[in-house]
């Protein structure tokens, strides 16, 4: 008898285990991580009845494998890969790299267990860091002529394929906002940082007491905001490298370097506004999309992959959301007060040193297929809503943040510039980014502690 | 024909077991050791030689020894609580009080969820749950999240580990409890020895073993906390909750300082050797036999 009470009870702890387990799975979900597998996506017809994609015959058969660390396009990655096999023969399985591993550190495993994906979706800064001792050379292919100015060269040559082009910027809710002011709102009409303070004044007196959302996670201040610092340089690239080079050699003094007074200067007032003013270390990243699409908040900094948050918080295509630049100063004529930035983030390399020639070769097709064929175009952008970074894809994003910079990009109001930066840069200096958030820390000790992160550096 | 049979009996029985031993314990660490004496950085195929260079690296690592000093706070207060927690809680379901079955399995719970989950959970409750207390209560200590304040954030990992472990060590205390020898006790009692009394000479002795075993697995799970730390602050606020292990892994796969990281994992290892091997042998020294 005892022994029947001990095991019901058992059972019963169990179940509770597995079903607060299940929970929080499903509901609460990882704020790096907003997109829920289980969720279903409503399709996206493509039309398939043209195509004029020559595909090599003999590649046929071939299995590839694509290492996918953009979680949120695994669904349509497969159901790319899919499409692919029906037209060429060649068999693409799309490994993702799972929560806890990083990309780098998953593709370097599986190198050194021999076992490479023939193709990986990385940051830049893995392919820089693997290109020449592991990377194919994509430098004669021909997507290259449509991807100008996405490149990234790694000593000359070209090793990976610019996947989508993300920007980030300050995001606002334009129906918000007109209805807080009782007048219509252009987001053109701000200009400078005095000017958008003065709109988040009005607001705070049209009753949104606190109308700005900041979030707290270490790659959001230490990656995001923080390399405005080198990126608002000169708005390029290279730009970039050269004041990192400068502040590495000690050429430049960062206490009296204006970007980044300037940097902090709005980072100050986004500091003022903030929601979570009381706790800004406490604030919670699903509650800043909710806030953002019910309108307890105008504003929030973030990029155009926070839109399936926003979506889930409640918003809908139609709804008129996006960016505002990340004023630095009130000169109406300063590219950073005009332009958002949008660069590449993600890419494709592929692997050549262990990949046969036939699997290279069905790899390289694969990645012509996404740029030239009408499926893939459409497909990149519909079912993957991505920002295509070539110029012969006729196809536009229809989420409200990703046509948004679609639309900058193509006005040129968007600057090209993603600074190299070692790997923890984001986390050694987003801790002391969250320092400055909380108070905890003034100015001089934080570039302080940006000028130790580069002397450390080799 | 002894020496041919016992050779045998080692294949059949030992070898296996050595093979797995070997293969994912004793060859790693060699290999590993090797590691913090090279420049290797994960990825590229030629490793130069560089003697010590990586132990200075460890000595300039200002973090790493910040973070195992934090490891130090953490495992006093982990061990300490769990263990007294445990011993109590065990001692006060093996005096047959009602229900106890049911708060055996209860307090067991919290140990079969994974700590990353488990993680994930307290971190809802300390960042929302808590938050929201606070919010309609007006209690100060609920006012902001738990985890957005350094010494907050370190309370909470200290609660969430002590709430997870001592599951499993009230189960073993419970085991040590069951098989004390009911003869002893009531000669104890006969004796006149009082409820104090009867802890400090009879019981604590004979329990001896039991806590050889629940202070060296505490000791061992606590230096080694990653998970937990992971999911419930990732080093939140600003740094400040990185454990030793954490940071380990972020200065060999975030910084791509694998040599140096892999040289500080080393000394995390001598560390917890030395101390676990000391406890082992003294709280040995301590056991008696009925």
């Amino acid at each position: 008898m005892r022994k029947r009470v001990m095991k019901k009870v058992i059972s019963l702890g169990l179940v509770l285990a597995f079903m607060s387990a299940m929970l929080t799975g499903c509901r609460f979900g990882f704020a790096s991580d907003p997109d829920d597998p289980n969720e279903e996506e409503k399709e996206v017809p493509i039309d398939t009845s043209v195509d004029t994609f020559e595909y090599d015959s003999s590649l046929s058969g071939t299995n590839i494998t694509l290492l996918n660390s953009k979680a949120e396009i695994q669904v349509a990655l497969e159901k790319m890969g899919a499409e692919y096999e029906k037209k060429s023969g060649v068999h693409v399985e799309v490994m993702p790299v799972t929560d806890g591993d990083s990309p780098y550190t998953k593709v370097v495993s599986l190198y050194n267990s021999g076992t490479p994906p023939t193709a990986s979706i990385l940051d830049t800064t893995d392919v820089i860091a693997l290109a020449e001792e592991k990377a194919a050379d994509l430098s004669d292919e021909p997507w290259t002529e449509e991807a100008e100015g996405y490149l990234t060269e790694v000593n000359g040559k070209i090793y990976s394929f610019p996947l989508c082009i993300e920007g980030r910027g300050i995001i606002y809710n334009k129906p918000v906002i007109e209805e807080a002011l009782g007048e219509s709102f252009n987001p053109d009409d701000i200009t400078t940082q005095d000017e958008f303070k003065e709109l988040l004044d009005r607001l705070v007196e049209a009753g949104i007491e606190k109308p700005v959302s900041m979030a707290k996670e270490d790659w959001s201040l230490g990656a995001h905001q923080l390399q405005y610092i080198y990126e608002t340089y000169e708005g390029t690239s290279e730009g970039a490298q050269e004041v990192i080079e400068k502040i590495k050699a000690g050429k430049l003094d960062l206490a009296t370097y204006d970007r980044l007074t300037e940097f902090l200067n709005m980072f100050d007032i986004l500091k003022k506004y903030n929601v979570a003013k009381g706790d800004p270390l406490g604030a919670d990243y699903d509650e800043m999309a909710i806030d953002l699409a019910d309108g307890k908040t105008a504003f929030w900094f973030n990029g155009n992959w926070a839109w399936p948050n926003i979506s889930e918080a409640g918003a809908e295509e139609e709804d008129e959301y996006g960016f505002l630049p990340y004023f630095l100063n009130n000169d109406k004529n300063d590219f950073a007060n005009q332009q958002i930035q949008a660069s590449p983030s993600k890419q494709i390399m592929l692997d050549g040193q262990i990949a046969s020639e036939k699997e290279q070769a069905a790899a390289k097709e694969f990645l012509n297929w996404i740029v030239y064929s009408e499926i893939g175009q459409q497909m990149l952008v519909k079912t993957c809503n991505i920002i295509p970074p070539f110029q012969n894809n006729p196809y536009e994003p229809s989420d409200p943040l990703s046509a948004d910079i679609y639309k900058k990009v193509h006005e040129e109001k968007a600057f090209n510039a993603s600074a190299i930066v070692p790997n923890d840069h984001w986390a050694v200096l987003g801790a002391s980014m969250q320092k400055y958030l909380a108070d905890r820390s003034d100015r001089e000790e934080l570039t302080g502690d940006i000028q130790k992160y580069w002397d450390e550096q080799e | 024909m002894k020496s041919k049979n016992s050779g045998k009996d080692f294949c059949m029985f030992a070898l296996p077991g050595m093979f797995c031993f070997f293969a994912v314990v004793i060859i790693p660490f060699v290999y590993g050791v090797y590691l913090t004496l090279t420049d290797w950085n994960g990825v590229s195929k030629v490793k130069n030689f560089i003697g010590f260079k990586n132990f200075a690296g460890v000595m300039r690592d200002g973090q790493f020894w910040t973070s195992l000093l934090l490891t130090f706070k953490y495992v006093i207060f982990v061990v300490l609580i769990v263990n007294v927690l445990a011993f109590a809680i065990a001692y006060l379901l093996t005096r047959g009080i009602k229900g106890q079955n049911f708060f055996r399995a209860g307090f067991f719970t919290p140990n079969l969820i994974g700590g990353i989950v488990l993680g994930y959970i307290w971190q809802f409750v300390f960042s929302r749950v808590f938050v929201s207390i606070g919010e309609s209560t007006g209690w100060k200590m609920f006012e902001v999240s738990w985890l957005s304040d350094p010494t907050n954030a370190f309370i909470a990992l200290v609660v969430v580990s002590v709430w997870q472990l001592s599951g499993y060590m009230i189960l073993i205390y419970v085991a040590g409890f069951m098989g004390l020898s009911e003869d002893v006790m009531e000669a104890a009692s006969i004796d006149g020895a009082s409820g104090f009394v009867k802890l400090k000479s009879i019981i604590m002795p004979l329990m001896m073993s039991s806590i050889t075993i629940c202070l060296f697995l505490t000791l061992s799970r606590a230096f080694m906390v990653y998970d937990v730390n992971l999911s419930l602050t990732a080093g939140a606020p600003y740094g400040t909750t990185e454990m030793a292990a954490m940071h380990v892994y972020e200065k060999a796969f975030t910084s791509r300082q694998f040599g140096v990281g892999q040289a500080e994992a080393f000394i995390l290892f001598i560390i917890v050797a030395v101390i676990s091997g000391l406890q082992v042998y003294f709280t040995k020294k301590q056991e008696v036999e009925a």
